[in-house]
């Protein structure tokens, strides 16, 4: 790639960008396969991969609300990056179809047969039934997609020219934005996830599935940065000191996944109150034990006592390697919150889930990368521009 | 008292403002003082790349102090609770360590305090008897004042020279620390 | 900062303040209110220690009457404190340093005022040693896996912790109160107090460490804190205190209720010392404010979210917790609690609003008065448990009604003292924070 510095623009993307789309179409051939195969696997894989890669749109899109919410300075570097994040949104308002599509396979609570026999179900319906679950689907991707977009549209108008009402648009369309995001993301975990076990529940889980989607947003942010650096892009502009701080950023979101994530297990372990141990219990039989513990073991405590050290944070490898980790383990996460539905005993890896893996992965990234070539990396007119570029931890 | 009794212990120079001072302490770091120091009524940013002053290892002494209370309280939590006097309560088992995590957190989060203030008091070299106390202008630096002190110890510490050289770098009411103790 | 002040400045005034021989009027004023009320504190608590907790409206079915709330309403306005401290410091928000000396003096009282409470509550206060890990002649140790040593672990650390980082902070202004002494006895004081602290760059690079880590530990700290709080409810296997979402609701509240209190008492300091407008200006009220109207939304969030998955667990008991919360004998409580933390905080949506002392006053305390009766909700839960033959109301006492007031009285006693004696403002962090404070080309 070929970066210029005095626009801040990739004046030649390369023709790399383009094999992306290659890949996901391997992925999407053998995702189809699978869901002739085997259906009930393929969806359990897709709707995996898809909470993987949507959480990270998720997190873009509060990271840019915040932003503009708390005017900050440190985040405006990454603020382009934190955009076009956001801007996958209507990727996955297309990519959500097959789970709309495979709610039968997915969703006992949608089985009529099985709900009239259940003593706790049918006192839900009103709430879990097909049609209210479709609608309410579309209604999260309307208002991510409108506020995407809009968001994304007022920042490029900025980079043509700065204006103060375009700024305070952004900052007064943040505050709205915000809330609507709360109510939109919980319900969504509710619902995608949650209700997988219907007679589970939860209420830190829209939290829990918040603070892990903010945590791995930030890791892939992490991986994007050293990304450009490594091409060759900012390379002026990014010193030590940012790697410092975005390491900080990611040491402190972590925590604040672990800290919703503990919170949860402790309670439900300390009450021991049957309704609710189910959900731990059945991840605590045969090999899911095993990757039960990976999640506090290697998605907290090794990274913690890493992410912790001044060396880590102003070490790229290091860093992206804690960055790479971390999403890995977000992915173990959520793969730990939905797996054990189908595979009730044990843990069963299928060829599906590197298929749908690959299929959402590499379309993301193509469009990722298609949209951020285009404009300028950073955004240019933004006045905290250049105290985020020269600014010094303590 | 006469004068001739007064043992010299240094000297003290004042500067025009924190610029002055962060130019001055490249100067006096360049002419290889050891026993000196830049004194200011607040923090200066990038007075430590200028003093050619090495990062602090507080850090350091505090990440083995929490390691040290977190290992400690987990075995006590152990041997109280599963060796010395067992005891089921609520049908948990006897080294019920989920529920020790908040006093594991607490005991570390403690030592880790301590160990950050009372190893600060210790690394700062703080007395109450310092021999740029004896300067009465030095009143100011915990107001508006900005000083460079030199210590006698210092191997390049002339009584002369080092004054001269002070003068020379933009140092003001430059004084000899005196005191007849 | 308001007026351009020069170093100088700064330290006249703040310094200043806290050293001026006229006693103002006002000050008497209130010390000679709050005072007695404090003492009464001290009967009342005599009173209740003698006669042992029946002296208190607490009962069957409701075990747990006022002091709990108190407890969990004064912790709270603590973590205020330590959040713009710890928290807006490792945010590089400079607007900081006008108000946080301020607000961990507050946070300091209030876990005071709120230790108190779980001490007296124990009934035989004179035994209360059996809650630390020492040998005791029943050769027992403490029940770690209890909520309630939890307790006492988290607010002990959360006190020392918070003491030591207010204590850090004073010592370079202890040095200027030192180096502007008049007379040798203020001299000596502040000399010891201050610790030989000469502002050398050799002292400042380990003092700036050790305030970083003391942030950095005070942050996770402060939220553990209210989170273990929350835990001494929703570890019990009571409907209505058995929710997952209680440890970051619970430390949303607090911060809620603290910046609240942080209003409160910053506003009445502008009033009664005109001074420290230069310093507490009308951005500083703004900003809170508008923290207060975000947390207002998060302990909305929370309150929806309990609701809706009581009802979502399809579980009578549950359902039954909260349409009893809100329709039962204290619905009164529950609709003041609404009406207080998510309804009143929404005016902030306006400039105009967030600009007005007036209603920043108003509000401030409303949200104190909703974040009381939001613990008071929770904790009569109680009174209508899975038997319908044991069910009951809860009626405070006089002694409990004095305890909590004469809270107020300790509280505002150590803080007139703190306003009289000490710089209210953190002199070296305001200097570095001003306009030409730093050399050029380095910020």
């Amino acid at each position: 790639m070929q970066f210029d510095r005095s626009t801040y623009r990739i004046s030649d993307a390369g023709t790399g960008i383009r094999n992306w789309l290659l890949i996901a179409g391997v992925g999407l051939i053998a995702s189809a396969a699978g869901a002739f195969v085997d259906p009930k696997q393929f969806f359990f894989s897709y709707l995996t991969a898809f909470a993987f890669w949507c959480t990270l749109a998720l997190g873009g899109l509060i990271f840019v609300i915040l932003h503009h919410l708390f005017g900050s300075t440190w985040s405006v570097v990454i603020r382009r990056m934190s955009e076009t994040t956001m801007r996958t949104m209507p990727l996955f308002a297309v990519l959500v179809i097959p789970i709309l599509i495979g709610i039968p396979w997915l969703y006992h609570w949608a089985d009529p047969s099985y709900v009239a026999g259940d003593y706790a179900l049918p006192k839900k319906a009103g709430y879990l039934n097909v049609p209210f679950f479709v609608i309410r689907t579309v209604f999260y991707f309307a208002v991510w997609v409108t506020l995407s977009i809009l968001l994304y549209r007022a920042s490029l108008k900025q980079d043509e020219s700065y204006t103060r009402e375009n700024a305070k648009y952004m900052r007064t369309l943040s505050a709205p934005a915000a809330i609507l995001y709360a109510v939109t993301i919980t319900l969504a975990s509710f619902d995608w996830l949650m209700s997988l076990d219907a007679h589970w529940f939860s209420t830190i889980y829209g939290l829990w599935f918040f603070s892990g989607a903010v945590t791995a947003f930030f890791a892939y942010t992490t991986t994007n940065v050293v990304f450009l650096f490594r091409h060759n892009i900012l390379k002026e502009d990014l010193t030590p000191e940012h790697f410092h701080d975005i390491g900080k950023l990611l040491f402190a979101f972590m925590i604040f996944w672990a800290y919703m994530a503990l919170s949860q297990f402790l309670l439900i372990w300390y009450a021991n109150f049957p309704k609710e141990t189910v959900f731990y219990l059945a991840r605590w039989s045969g090999s899911w034990r095993a990757l039960t513990l990976s999640i506090p073991i290697i998605g907290f405590a090794v990274p913690f006592v890493i992410l912790i050290m001044r060396i880590t944070k102003r070490n790229l490898n290091l860093l992206a390697g804690m960055a790479w980790l971390l999403l890995g383990m977000h992915y173990v996460d959520l793969y730990w919150n939905i797996m054990p539905n189908l595979h009730t005993e044990t843990v069963v890896v299928s060829w599906m889930d590197v298929a749908t893996m690959l299929f959402i992965g590499a379309l993301f990234r193509w469009y990722y990368l298609r949209l951020f070539t285009q404009h300028a990396v950073v955004p240019v007119n933004d006045p905290k521009l250049g105290a985020s570029f020269s600014f010094v931890n303590q | 008292m006469e004068a001739t009794e007064r043992t010299t212990y240094g000297i003290l120079a004042q500067f025009d403002g924190p610029d002055k001072l962060i130019e001055a302490a490249a100067k006096m770091r360049d002419k290889g003082f050891k026993q000196w120091d830049v004194h200011s009524p607040y923090p200066i940013h990038g007075m430590d790349g200028a003093m050619g002053e090495e990062r602090s290892r507080l850090g350091l002494m505090v990440a083995a102090m929490a390691l040290l209370g977190g290992l400690g309280i987990l075995y006590f939590t152990y041997w109280t609770s599963a060796v010395d006097y067992r005891f089921i309560i609520s049908g948990k088992p006897y080294f019920s360590y989920i529920a020790y995590i908040p006093i594991f957190f607490a005991v570390c989060v403690l030592l880790s305090a301590f160990t950050a203030v009372f190893g600060m008091l210790g690394l700062v070299n703080s007395k109450f008897h310092h021999p740029v106390f004896y300067s009465d202008n030095f009143a100011k630096v915990t107001d508006d004042g900005f000083f460079v002190s030199v210590l006698a110890e210092d191997p390049s510490f002339d009584k002369v020279q080092t004054k001269t050289f002070l003068e020379e770098i933009g140092g003001t009411n430059v004084e000899y620390l005196e005191g007849d103790d | 900062m308001l007026g351009n002040p020069g170093l100088h400045d700064v330290t006249e005034t703040i310094a200043g303040l806290a050293e001026r021989k006229e006693t103002p009027i006002w000050w008497w004023v209130a010390m000679g209110i709050s005072t007695p009320i404090a003492i009464m504190l001290l009967a009342v608590v005599g009173y209740l220690i003698w006669n042992g907790i029946g002296v208190w409206g607490v009962n069957n079915p409701v075990g747990w009457g006022w002091a709990i709330v108190n407890f969990v309403w004064w912790v709270g306005i603590g973590h205020a404190g330590t959040l713009i401290s710890a928290i807006l410091h490792l945010l590089r928000q400079k607007w900081r340093t006008s108000i946080n000396r301020f607000a961990e003096a507050m946070t300091l009282f209030a876990v005071m005022c709120a230790g108190l409470f779980p001490a007296i509550h124990v009934g035989r206060i004179w035994v209360i040693y059996y809650m630390f890990p020492l040998p005791n002649q029943m050769a027992m140790w403490p029940n770690w896996r209890s909520p309630l040593l939890w307790d006492m672990f988290a607010v002990g650390t959360y006190f020392t912790v918070s003491l030591l980082f207010w204590y850090t902070g004073l010592i370079p202004d202890l040095a200027t109160l030192r180096d502007r002494a008049k007379n040798l006895t203020r001299k000596k004081i502040f000399g010891a107090l201050s610790l030989g602290w000469r502002g050398g760059n050799r002292q400042w690079k380990h003092y700036e460490l050790a305030y970083l880590i003391l942030a950095g530990i005070s942050t996770p700290l402060v939220l553990s804190v209210h989170s273990v709080v929350s835990t001494d409810f929703a570890t019990s296997i009571l409907p209505g205190w058995h929710t997952t979402i209680f440890p970051p609701y619970f430390v949303a509240g607090a911060i809620f209720s603290g910046f609240a209190m942080v209003i409160t008492l910053a506003i009445l300091a502008r009033i009664v010392m005109p001074e420290t407008k230069n310093y507490i200006t009308m951005d500083h009220l703004e900003k809170m404010a508008k923290v207060i109207m975000v947390t207002g939304l998060m302990v909305g969030y929370a309150y929806s979210t309990e609701f809706f998955i009581a009802w979502y667990s399809a579980w009578e008991y549950e359902r039954f917790a909260f349409i009893n919360r809100a329709f039962g004998p204290f619905a009164w409580a529950y609709w003041i609690m609404i009406t207080c933390n998510v309804l009143t905080p929404q005016i902030f949506w306006f400039k105009k609003m967030r600009q007005s002392v007036v209603v920043l006053f108003i509000a401030s305390i409303f949200v104190n008065i909703g974040m009381w009766f939001e613990r008071f909700v929770i904790v009569m839960t109680l009174h209508r448990d899975y038997l319908p033959s044991s069910w009951g109301y809860y009626t405070p006492t006089w002694v409990d009604i004095a305890t909590y007031i004469g809270t107020f009285g300790l509280f505002f006693t150590l803080f007139l003292l703190f306003l009289r004696f000490v710089p209210i403002i953190a002199i070296a962090e305001v200097k570095a924070v001003l306009p030409h404070a730093q050399p050029h080309g380095h910020h």
